[in-house]
């Protein structure tokens, strides 16, 4: 596929092209960078490290209205993804557009998830390469990615000085570029050879690791190990750890009322950390204490996900470990479940 | 500054005593410098306690965040005391879950910390993006000292101070068993000023300001669960039927929790400032709990958590209360 490059002079105007259609992009909100979406490019904030919160719930809302209903009346008006357009989402980092491919696996296992699906169809992801690694907690080499990582993306850029260098990576890419054929120019020649040396030179420059090897299949042996109680004593039980996973998918359907006789059903993000969530309609919890639920959340990770569709449901993004309010840090909990006999 | 081979042998002592079963403090984090709350339950767990200006956690929300297991057919239940370190700020969460009769006295065992005050983490990783070697910080007079991997770094007190400790009023623990130091003088004031300017501002800028954050809560309810006086076993945020608050999150329904949980809160909230440090989005959430706190304090001078003989000001009545601010 093609290399392009896009001098920055030019962004603006790129992404004033791209925002015809659902633009998605890093944003600041106070100093918070969120993935939102953008009218006017100035809004686009691409000085970022990595933003607080993942762009999933561009592809997985954290509340999505699946049909709305009155009551007595047995015709439902379902929801239409479609309607919802062509979404770019652009500058996210290579670990949560891995990220994504990652999940795509799920929704599309035993039962074809229409709404996900479609809008993952319609969505076209451009990445930031991480040039400098954005965080000191950030462990993607250990997990199957990198910082210049392309899997998931449609297309990624590389933060060159002056310009970016344009990767087109899949048919949705060359698309995109095709309608950036304005804004983009033929790369140099020795372009493509010096970005496969930054991302040599970025990867070296991550910082912490974890040898995942045989952590899968450990994991099951160690059901009962006192570890579990350990790392989860002073575990708050709230969800920020997996709401701000890229890779965390979990859902609740609930039905809400809107007005009287009215109401919609809909899918909101649920969470393993939370008491409520596998509570069950006679009271009781098969995973009653922080213990049980942090066992899940790793479990889930580096055991079942491997185990039903071989690749860790982890990224190495580091939010869970740089946001977790009492220090509850994945890559000690795997280096103690490498150590546990 | 407490000293640490004191700190643990008492510590030890105290885990050792037949009457305790657990001792919650602070020990080093896992990277850069942050510390995390450690769990005694045996002497040897007691060597890696620490007491530093990084140790931010409100250890008294442990006490009611425990998950309790049904007791099983024969056994008797666990009696036993735990025994927590806290600061000024933090003993006033023990008083107030102690006037709220949340559990008897005698089930805690109480490790006064007098506290000269805590960093913000979020200043200190702002300063400090890089480190990530396990590092220590130490208040030096005026100073704090940071090092980390062979490298120093002084930096003035007031530039990484918690907000919570340049307006706190309390450095040394109302409620202790054991005091880890010599009493702290007070050294700063609450006058509310900042509550105060933000009652100056017109109704529309307030709502555009709170729009603005309330738009990007992702209703983790880590602010809620982090805080020591959230503990409702029925939490209304958690109930399906009747389903008082949605689970959706949108600008009405983060606004609505937003606004629950400030009344929920109002003198009862003893400033800790927890739930504002621990959102991943920034929220100031204090804004909203100091402007309470001030109310509650002009209208019925009432300050919770200074004194468990005091009742709790919501479910007290007095003739002389004054409601002239009730429409
Ligand atoms: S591990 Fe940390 S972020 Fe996750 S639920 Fe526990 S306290 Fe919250
Ligand atoms: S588990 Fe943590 S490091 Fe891994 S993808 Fe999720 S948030 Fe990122
Ligand atoms: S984990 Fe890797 S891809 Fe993700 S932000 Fe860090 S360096 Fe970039
Ligand atoms: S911690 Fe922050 S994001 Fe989470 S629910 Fe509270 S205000 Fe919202
Ligand atoms: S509302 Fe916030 S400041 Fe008040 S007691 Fe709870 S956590 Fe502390």
């Amino acid at each position: 596929m093609a290399v392009k490059k896009l001098s920055k002079e030019k962004l603006g105007e790129a992404l004033g092209e791209l925002s015809k259609f659902r633009l998605i992009a890093p944003a600041k909100s106070d100093d918070v960078v969120v993935f939102k979406q953008i009218g006017d490019a100035g809004e686009a904030f691409l000085g970022y490290g990595n933003s607080t919160v993942p762009p999933k719930k561009f592809a997985f809302p954290q509340t999505e209205t699946l049909f709305r209903f009155v009551v007595g009346n047995p015709e439902l008006n379902e929801k239409n993804v479609e309607e919802e357009g062509t979404t770019v989402i652009f500058g996210l980092r290579p670990c949560d557009a891995r990220a994504m491919a990652i999940v795509d696996k799920l929704f599309s296992w035993d039962f074809e998830d229409p709404y996900y699906l479609k809008r993952r169809e319609l969505t076209t992801l451009v990445g930031m390469a991480c040039v400098e690694p954005p965080s000191v907690n950030c462990f993607c080499a250990s997990v199957g990615g990198n910082p210049f990582g392309t899997e998931g993306l449609d297309m990624l850029l590389t933060d060159m000085g002056d310009y970016y260098l344009v990767q087109e990576l899949t048919d949705k890419g060359k698309k995109l570029a095709e309608t950036l054929s304005a804004q983009l120019e033929d790369a140099a020649a020795d372009d493509e050879k010096k970005a496969e040396q930054m991302a040599l030179d970025a990867k070296g420059k991550i910082r912490r690791s974890i040898d995942t090897a045989g952590i899968p299949e450990k994991l099951p042996d160690l059901w009962e190990n006192e570890l579990w109680k350990k790392v989860s004593a002073a575990c708050l039980g709230c969800g920020i750890c997996t709401y701000l996973c890229p890779t965390c998918h979990c859902f609740d359907i609930q039905d809400e009322v809107e007005e009287m006789g009215e109401g919609r059903r809909c899918r909101m993000w649920d969470s393993c950390m939370f008491g409520e969530y596998t509570v069950h309609a006679s009271g009781h919890n098969p995973r009653p204490t922080r213990k049980e639920r942090t066992r899940n959340r790793i479990n889930h990770k580096y055991s079942y996900y491997p185990e039903h569709f071989e690749v860790i449901a982890c990224v190495g993004c580091g939010r869970c470990i740089n946001l977790c309010p009492v220090n509850i840090d994945i890559l000690d909990i795997l280096d103690q479940v490498v150590d546990a006999s | 500054m407490v000293d640490l081979t004191k700190l643990r042998e008492m510590a030890k002592e105290v885990i050792s005593r037949e009457d305790v079963r657990e001792l919650i403090g602070y020990r080093p984090g896992t990277y850069g410098f942050r510390v995390r709350p450690a769990f005694v339950t045996g002497p040897d767990d007691a060597d890696d306690l620490v007491f530093t200006p990084a140790c931010v956690n409100n250890l008294a929300s442990y006490i009611v965040l425990e998950e309790k297991l049904p007791v099983k057919r024969g056994e008797e239940p666990d009696l036993r005391k735990v025994a927590v370190m806290v600061k000024g700020c933090d003993s006033r969460a023990l008083l107030q879950q102690m006037e709220e009769k949340a559990y008897p006295r005698e089930r805690i065992l109480v490790l006064g910390i007098p506290c000269t005050g805590v960093v913000d983490m979020a200043k200190v990783q702002a300063r400090f993006p890089d480190v990530l070697e396990v590092g220590e910080i130490a208040l030096e007079g005026e100073k704090l000292v940071l090092s980390a991997g062979g490298t120093k770094e002084e930096v003035p007190k007031e530039e990484l101070l918690a907000d919570k400790c340049t307006r706190c009023r309390y450095p040394t623990p109302l409620v202790y068993d054991e005091l880890l130091d010599a009493e702290v003088e007070r050294f700063a004031d609450d006058d509310y000023a900042d509550v105060a300017e933000m009652e100056k501002r017109s109704a529309a800028d307030k709502w555009a300001y709170w729009e603005e954050k309330f738009n990007r809560c992702i209703r983790c309810y880590s602010c809620r669960n982090v805080c020591p006086m959230c503990y409702c076993e029925d939490c209304v945020l958690l109930r399906l039927q009747p389903q008082w608050m949605r689970r959706s999150v949108d600008l009405s329904e983060n606004t609505a929790y937003h606004i629950s949980r400030a009344y929920h809160l109002a003198g009862r909230c003893i400033q800790c400032g927890e739930c504002q440090r621990v959102c991943p989005v920034d929220i100031p959430l204090m804004e909203l709990n100091r402007k309470f706190s001030k109310d509650v304090l002009e209208l019925y001078d009432y300050e919770p958590g200074t004194d468990v003989e005091n009742p709790p000001l919501l479910s007290t009545f007095k003739v002389e209360d004054r409601e002239d601010f009730i429409m």
